[in-house]
Protein backbone atom coordinates (compact mmCIF):
# COMPACT_ATOMS: atom_id res chain seq x y z
CA UNK A 1 0.00 0.00 0.00
CA UNK A 2 2.67 2.61 0.83
CA UNK A 3 4.23 2.03 -2.59
CA UNK A 4 0.99 2.67 -4.41
CA UNK A 5 0.52 5.93 -2.59
CA UNK A 6 3.95 7.23 -3.53
CA UNK A 7 3.27 6.52 -7.18
CA UNK A 8 0.02 8.40 -6.98
CA UNK A 9 1.74 11.44 -5.55
CA UNK A 10 4.39 11.65 -8.26
CA UNK A 11 2.52 13.79 -10.85
CA UNK A 12 2.22 16.62 -8.37
CA UNK A 13 5.47 18.38 -9.18
CA UNK A 14 6.22 21.54 -7.29
CA UNK A 15 6.14 24.14 -10.01
CA UNK A 16 6.98 27.13 -7.85
CA UNK A 17 10.75 27.19 -8.35
CA UNK A 18 10.27 26.82 -12.07
CA UNK A 19 7.81 29.69 -12.17
CA UNK A 20 10.18 31.76 -10.08
CA UNK A 21 12.98 31.11 -12.47
CA UNK A 22 10.89 31.71 -15.57
CA UNK A 23 9.66 35.06 -14.29
CA UNK A 24 13.12 36.02 -13.20
CA UNK A 25 14.34 35.45 -16.73
CA UNK A 26 11.35 37.24 -18.21
CA UNK A 27 12.05 40.26 -16.04
CA UNK A 28 15.71 40.16 -16.99
CA UNK A 29 14.98 40.06 -20.69
CA UNK A 30 12.34 42.74 -20.43
CA UNK A 31 14.75 45.06 -18.70
CA UNK A 32 17.71 44.50 -20.97
CA UNK A 33 15.94 44.18 -24.26
CA UNK A 34 16.45 46.66 -27.03
CA UNK A 35 14.36 45.78 -29.99
CA UNK A 36 15.92 45.24 -33.34
CA UNK A 37 15.21 48.26 -35.47
CA UNK A 38 13.98 47.11 -38.82
CA UNK A 39 16.61 47.82 -41.38
CA UNK A 40 15.56 49.30 -44.69
CA UNK A 41 18.30 47.42 -46.48
CA UNK A 42 20.34 44.35 -45.82
CA UNK A 43 23.71 45.41 -44.50
CA UNK A 44 26.70 43.14 -44.06
CA UNK A 45 28.91 45.17 -41.80
CA UNK A 46 32.69 44.97 -42.23
CA UNK A 47 34.97 43.44 -39.64
CA UNK A 48 37.48 45.25 -37.53
CA UNK A 49 39.36 44.84 -34.29
CA UNK A 50 37.75 47.90 -32.76
CA UNK A 51 36.19 47.32 -29.38
CA UNK A 52 34.20 50.44 -28.82
CA UNK A 53 30.51 50.04 -28.15
CA UNK A 54 28.18 52.24 -30.09
CA UNK A 55 26.33 54.70 -27.86
CA UNK A 56 22.87 53.69 -26.65
CA UNK A 57 21.21 57.02 -27.10
CA UNK A 58 21.70 60.26 -28.98
CA UNK A 59 22.64 58.27 -31.99
CA UNK A 60 22.20 59.26 -35.59
CA UNK A 61 22.75 56.33 -37.88
CA UNK A 62 23.66 56.90 -41.49
CA UNK A 63 23.20 53.66 -43.36
CA UNK A 64 24.74 53.22 -46.78
CA UNK A 65 23.83 50.05 -48.59
CA UNK A 66 25.51 48.09 -51.35
CA UNK A 67 24.10 50.27 -54.09
CA UNK A 68 25.14 53.46 -52.35
CA UNK A 69 21.66 54.40 -51.18
CA UNK A 70 21.73 56.50 -48.04
CA UNK A 71 19.29 56.04 -45.16
CA UNK A 72 19.04 58.11 -42.05
CA UNK A 73 17.83 57.03 -38.65
CA UNK A 74 17.57 58.80 -35.34
CA UNK A 75 16.94 56.92 -32.13
CA UNK A 76 14.59 59.41 -30.54
CA UNK A 77 11.05 60.07 -31.66
CA UNK A 78 11.02 63.71 -30.62
CA UNK A 79 14.31 64.42 -32.33
CA UNK A 80 12.91 62.95 -35.52
CA UNK A 81 9.92 65.23 -35.35
CA UNK A 82 12.03 68.29 -34.75
CA UNK A 83 14.39 67.33 -37.54
CA UNK A 84 11.46 66.96 -39.90
CA UNK A 85 10.18 70.34 -38.78
CA UNK A 86 13.45 72.00 -39.73
CA UNK A 87 13.77 70.28 -43.09
CA UNK A 88 10.15 70.92 -44.00
CA UNK A 89 10.53 74.58 -43.16
CA UNK A 90 13.74 74.89 -45.18
CA UNK A 91 12.19 73.34 -48.24
CA UNK A 92 8.70 74.75 -47.97
CA UNK A 93 7.28 71.28 -47.53
CA UNK A 94 3.71 71.09 -46.27
CA UNK A 95 3.11 68.16 -43.98
CA UNK A 96 0.01 67.52 -41.93
CA UNK A 97 0.29 66.96 -38.20
CA UNK A 98 -0.74 63.38 -38.81
CA UNK A 99 2.02 62.79 -41.30
CA UNK A 100 4.60 64.36 -39.01
CA UNK A 101 3.46 62.02 -36.27
CA UNK A 102 3.79 59.05 -38.59
CA UNK A 103 7.20 60.18 -39.71
CA UNK A 104 8.35 60.35 -36.12
CA UNK A 105 7.59 56.66 -35.77
CA UNK A 106 9.94 55.62 -38.56
CA UNK A 107 13.20 54.23 -37.25
CA UNK A 108 14.89 55.09 -40.50
CA UNK A 109 14.04 56.30 -43.94
CA UNK A 110 15.70 56.82 -47.29
CA UNK A 111 13.54 58.74 -49.70
CA UNK A 112 14.10 62.06 -51.43
CA UNK A 113 12.04 64.96 -50.15
CA UNK A 114 9.79 64.88 -53.19
CA UNK A 115 8.60 61.40 -52.27
CA UNK A 116 8.48 61.95 -48.53
CA UNK A 117 4.80 62.83 -48.19
CA UNK A 118 3.71 59.88 -50.27
CA UNK A 119 6.06 57.57 -48.41
CA UNK A 120 4.93 58.67 -44.97
CA UNK A 121 1.23 58.35 -45.73
CA UNK A 122 1.58 54.71 -46.76
CA UNK A 123 0.43 51.90 -44.54
CA UNK A 124 3.12 50.09 -42.61
CA UNK A 125 3.10 46.97 -44.74
CA UNK A 126 3.08 48.94 -47.98
CA UNK A 127 5.91 51.07 -46.71
CA UNK A 128 8.11 48.02 -46.35
CA UNK A 129 7.63 47.23 -50.01
CA UNK A 130 8.21 50.79 -51.16
CA UNK A 131 11.39 51.02 -53.23
CA UNK A 132 13.30 53.65 -51.29
CA UNK A 133 15.84 55.29 -53.51
CA UNK A 134 17.96 56.77 -50.74
CA UNK A 135 18.48 60.34 -49.62
CA UNK A 136 20.21 62.30 -52.39
CA UNK A 137 23.75 63.33 -51.54
CA UNK A 138 25.07 64.66 -54.82
CA UNK A 139 26.48 68.13 -54.94
CA UNK A 140 23.55 69.70 -56.78
CA UNK A 141 20.87 68.16 -54.64
CA UNK A 142 22.39 67.63 -51.25
CA UNK A 143 19.41 66.74 -49.11
CA UNK A 144 21.39 64.73 -46.59
CA UNK A 145 23.08 67.92 -45.47
CA UNK A 146 19.72 69.48 -44.55
CA UNK A 147 18.63 66.42 -42.65
CA UNK A 148 21.90 66.37 -40.74
CA UNK A 149 21.66 70.05 -39.85
CA UNK A 150 18.10 69.44 -38.70
CA UNK A 151 19.13 66.49 -36.58
CA UNK A 152 21.92 68.50 -35.00
CA UNK A 153 19.51 71.31 -34.17
CA UNK A 154 17.05 68.84 -32.70
CA UNK A 155 19.68 67.34 -30.46
CA UNK A 156 23.09 69.00 -30.11
CA UNK A 157 24.50 65.97 -28.30
CA UNK A 158 23.86 63.72 -31.23
CA UNK A 159 26.61 61.28 -32.19
CA UNK A 160 26.91 60.11 -35.72
CA UNK A 161 27.56 56.60 -36.86
CA UNK A 162 28.07 55.30 -40.35
CA UNK A 163 26.74 51.88 -41.08
CA UNK A 164 28.06 50.73 -44.41
CA UNK A 165 27.96 47.43 -46.22
CA UNK A 166 31.22 45.66 -46.97
CA UNK A 167 30.57 46.10 -50.64
CA UNK A 168 29.48 49.71 -50.58
CA UNK A 169 31.56 51.64 -53.09
CA UNK A 170 34.07 53.86 -51.36
CA UNK A 171 33.07 56.98 -53.23
CA UNK A 172 29.56 56.84 -51.74
CA UNK A 173 31.05 56.70 -48.27
CA UNK A 174 33.60 59.37 -49.10
CA UNK A 175 30.81 61.66 -50.17
CA UNK A 176 29.11 61.24 -46.78
CA UNK A 177 32.46 61.87 -45.05
CA UNK A 178 32.79 65.08 -47.03
CA UNK A 179 29.32 66.26 -46.07
CA UNK A 180 30.03 65.53 -42.42
CA UNK A 181 33.34 67.35 -42.64
CA UNK A 182 31.63 70.27 -44.27
CA UNK A 183 29.21 70.48 -41.36
CA UNK A 184 32.11 70.36 -38.92
CA UNK A 185 31.16 66.95 -37.65
CA UNK A 186 34.65 65.61 -37.39
CA UNK A 187 34.16 62.80 -34.94
CA UNK A 188 31.98 59.90 -35.87
CA UNK A 189 31.82 56.17 -35.63
CA UNK A 190 32.04 53.48 -38.24
CA UNK A 191 29.98 50.50 -37.27
CA UNK A 192 31.89 47.26 -37.54
CA UNK A 193 31.69 43.73 -36.34
CA UNK A 194 34.30 42.05 -34.18
CA UNK A 195 36.76 40.23 -36.34
CA UNK A 196 36.59 36.50 -36.30
CA UNK A 197 40.03 35.04 -35.94
CA UNK A 198 41.02 34.22 -39.45
CA UNK A 199 42.92 31.02 -38.99
CA UNK B 1 -17.21 33.56 34.34
CA UNK B 2 -14.50 31.47 32.84
CA UNK B 3 -15.30 29.06 30.03
CA UNK B 4 -14.88 25.42 30.67
CA UNK B 5 -11.53 23.88 29.83
CA UNK B 6 -13.03 21.40 27.39
CA UNK B 7 -14.61 24.17 25.33
CA UNK B 8 -11.30 25.94 24.78
CA UNK B 9 -9.58 22.80 23.58
CA UNK B 10 -12.33 22.07 21.11
CA UNK B 11 -12.07 25.57 19.67
CA UNK B 12 -8.33 25.22 19.21
CA UNK B 13 -8.69 21.93 17.43
CA UNK B 14 -11.26 23.48 15.13
CA UNK B 15 -8.97 26.37 14.32
CA UNK B 16 -6.11 24.08 13.40
CA UNK B 17 -8.26 22.04 11.12
CA UNK B 18 -9.51 25.06 9.26
CA UNK B 19 -5.95 26.42 8.89
CA UNK B 20 -4.75 23.15 7.50
CA UNK B 21 -7.54 23.07 5.00
CA UNK B 22 -6.74 26.57 3.79
CA UNK B 23 -3.07 25.72 3.37
CA UNK B 24 -3.79 22.63 1.40
CA UNK B 25 -5.98 24.54 -0.99
CA UNK B 26 -3.36 27.25 -1.58
CA UNK B 27 -0.78 24.67 -2.59
CA UNK B 28 -3.13 23.18 -5.09
CA UNK B 29 -3.40 26.24 -7.34
CA UNK B 30 -2.83 25.08 -10.89
CA UNK B 31 0.39 26.71 -11.96
CA UNK B 32 0.52 25.37 -15.50
CA UNK B 33 -1.13 28.30 -17.33
CA UNK B 34 1.12 30.68 -15.49
CA UNK B 35 4.18 28.67 -16.44
CA UNK B 36 3.00 28.56 -20.02
CA UNK B 37 2.62 32.29 -20.08
CA UNK B 38 5.94 32.89 -18.42
CA UNK B 39 7.77 30.72 -20.90
CA UNK B 40 5.94 32.26 -23.80
CA UNK B 41 7.09 35.70 -22.73
CA UNK B 42 10.54 34.34 -22.08
CA UNK B 43 10.84 32.93 -25.58
CA UNK B 44 9.52 36.11 -27.11
CA UNK B 45 11.99 38.33 -25.34
CA UNK B 46 14.85 35.98 -25.98
CA UNK B 47 14.16 36.04 -29.70
CA UNK B 48 13.50 39.75 -29.91
CA UNK B 49 16.61 40.79 -28.03
CA UNK B 50 19.73 41.91 -29.79
CA UNK B 51 22.52 40.64 -27.67
CA UNK B 52 25.66 41.37 -29.55
CA UNK B 53 25.68 45.07 -30.09
CA UNK B 54 27.84 45.94 -33.04
CA UNK B 55 31.16 47.49 -32.31
CA UNK B 56 32.17 50.85 -33.60
CA UNK B 57 35.38 52.33 -34.79
CA UNK B 58 35.98 55.94 -34.04
CA UNK B 59 37.14 58.09 -36.88
CA UNK B 60 38.37 61.64 -36.57
CA UNK B 61 38.56 63.72 -39.67
CA UNK B 62 40.16 67.13 -39.78
CA UNK B 63 37.88 70.12 -39.64
CA UNK B 64 37.35 71.99 -42.83
CA UNK B 65 40.12 74.54 -43.26
CA UNK B 66 39.00 78.13 -42.87
CA UNK B 67 38.69 80.28 -45.97
CA UNK B 68 41.71 82.46 -45.27
CA UNK B 69 43.87 79.45 -44.51
CA UNK B 70 42.72 77.35 -47.40
CA UNK B 71 45.62 78.28 -49.62
CA UNK B 72 48.21 77.56 -47.03
CA UNK B 73 48.27 73.83 -47.51
CA UNK B 74 50.29 71.69 -45.24
CA UNK B 75 53.53 70.66 -46.83
CA UNK B 76 54.67 67.11 -46.25
CA UNK B 77 57.99 65.67 -47.28
CA UNK B 78 57.58 63.24 -50.10
CA UNK B 79 59.86 60.74 -48.43
CA UNK B 80 57.58 60.58 -45.44
CA UNK B 81 54.52 59.58 -47.34
CA UNK B 82 53.28 56.10 -47.92
CA UNK B 83 50.52 55.54 -50.42
CA UNK B 84 48.12 52.66 -50.24
CA UNK B 85 46.08 51.89 -53.32
CA UNK B 86 43.11 49.73 -52.48
CA UNK B 87 42.61 46.91 -54.94
CA UNK B 88 39.96 44.27 -54.50
CA UNK B 89 42.09 41.58 -52.85
CA UNK B 90 45.40 43.30 -52.13
CA UNK B 91 46.98 46.63 -51.40
CA UNK B 92 49.59 48.24 -53.60
CA UNK B 93 51.89 50.37 -51.54
CA UNK B 94 54.79 52.61 -52.30
CA UNK B 95 56.78 55.39 -50.71
CA UNK B 96 57.17 58.86 -52.06
CA UNK B 97 55.28 60.30 -54.97
CA UNK B 98 57.66 60.75 -57.85
CA UNK B 99 59.11 57.63 -59.39
CA UNK B 100 57.59 55.17 -56.92
CA UNK B 101 58.27 51.47 -56.70
CA UNK B 102 55.00 49.78 -55.92
CA UNK B 103 54.67 46.47 -54.11
CA UNK B 104 51.55 44.50 -53.46
CA UNK B 105 50.48 43.01 -50.18
CA UNK B 106 47.40 41.20 -48.93
CA UNK B 107 45.16 43.12 -46.54
CA UNK B 108 45.96 40.85 -43.63
CA UNK B 109 49.65 41.74 -43.72
CA UNK B 110 49.11 45.45 -43.79
CA UNK B 111 49.32 46.01 -40.08
CA UNK B 112 52.87 44.70 -39.47
CA UNK B 113 54.09 46.67 -42.47
CA UNK B 114 52.54 49.89 -41.20
CA UNK B 115 53.85 49.31 -37.70
CA UNK B 116 57.41 48.91 -38.94
CA UNK B 117 57.10 51.88 -41.27
CA UNK B 118 55.77 53.99 -38.45
CA UNK B 119 58.67 53.04 -36.21
CA UNK B 120 61.26 53.83 -38.84
CA UNK B 121 59.83 57.08 -40.12
CA UNK B 122 59.16 60.09 -38.01
CA UNK B 123 56.06 62.00 -39.00
CA UNK B 124 54.79 59.35 -41.35
CA UNK B 125 51.80 60.33 -43.44
CA UNK B 126 49.69 57.63 -45.01
CA UNK B 127 47.68 58.40 -48.10
CA UNK B 128 44.77 56.09 -48.67
CA UNK B 129 43.82 55.95 -52.31
CA UNK B 130 40.60 54.14 -52.99
CA UNK B 131 39.86 53.26 -56.57
CA UNK B 132 36.50 53.73 -58.17
CA UNK B 133 35.98 50.01 -57.72
CA UNK B 134 37.13 49.79 -54.10
CA UNK B 135 34.65 48.78 -51.46
CA UNK B 136 33.94 50.20 -48.05
CA UNK B 137 35.13 46.92 -46.52
CA UNK B 138 38.61 47.52 -47.94
CA UNK B 139 38.65 51.00 -46.50
CA UNK B 140 37.65 49.75 -43.07
CA UNK B 141 40.40 47.12 -43.22
CA UNK B 142 42.96 49.80 -43.89
CA UNK B 143 41.61 52.16 -41.23
CA UNK B 144 41.67 49.32 -38.76
CA UNK B 145 45.31 48.54 -39.56
CA UNK B 146 46.14 52.23 -39.21
CA UNK B 147 44.44 52.43 -35.83
CA UNK B 148 46.32 49.42 -34.60
CA UNK B 149 49.71 50.57 -35.77
CA UNK B 150 49.20 53.89 -34.00
CA UNK B 151 49.55 56.00 -37.08
CA UNK B 152 48.03 59.39 -36.37
CA UNK B 153 48.29 61.07 -39.71
CA UNK B 154 46.48 59.68 -42.65
CA UNK B 155 44.25 60.99 -45.34
CA UNK B 156 41.93 59.70 -47.99
CA UNK B 157 43.30 61.29 -51.10
CA UNK B 158 42.85 61.48 -54.82
CA UNK B 159 44.48 59.14 -57.28
CA UNK B 160 47.64 60.28 -59.01
CA UNK B 161 48.29 59.41 -62.69
CA UNK B 162 50.63 56.70 -61.47
CA UNK B 163 47.84 55.06 -59.45
CA UNK B 164 45.52 55.21 -62.41
CA UNK B 165 48.14 53.50 -64.55
CA UNK B 166 48.42 50.80 -61.95
CA UNK B 167 44.69 50.27 -61.92
CA UNK B 168 44.66 49.84 -65.67
CA UNK B 169 47.57 47.42 -65.44
CA UNK B 170 46.01 45.20 -62.81
CA UNK B 171 42.80 45.06 -64.76
CA UNK B 172 44.80 44.01 -67.81
CA UNK B 173 46.55 41.30 -65.77
CA UNK B 174 43.28 39.85 -64.68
Amino acid sequence: MPRLRSIKKLPKLDMNPMVDMAFLLVTFFMMTTTFKADMPAEIVIPFSKAELKIPDKDLCMITIDKEGRVFLGLDNKFDRKQMLGYVAQQNGLQLSVDDAERFSLLSSFGVPLEELTAFVSLEKTERKLYPQSGIPTNVNNDQLRNWLIGSRLANPNLRFAINGDQETPVYAVKRVFDILQDLNITRFNLITDTEKDAS
Amino acid sequence: MLPELDDIQVEKVNQRESENKANKRAVNVDMNPMVDLAFLLLTFFMLATTFSKPQAMELLIPAKPKEELAEKEMAVKESKTVSLVLLASEVKWYRGITDPDAQSLPYAELEPLLTSLNENTEGLVVLIKPLESSSYGNLVDVLDALNYSNIQRYAISELSPFDLDMEVQTEADE
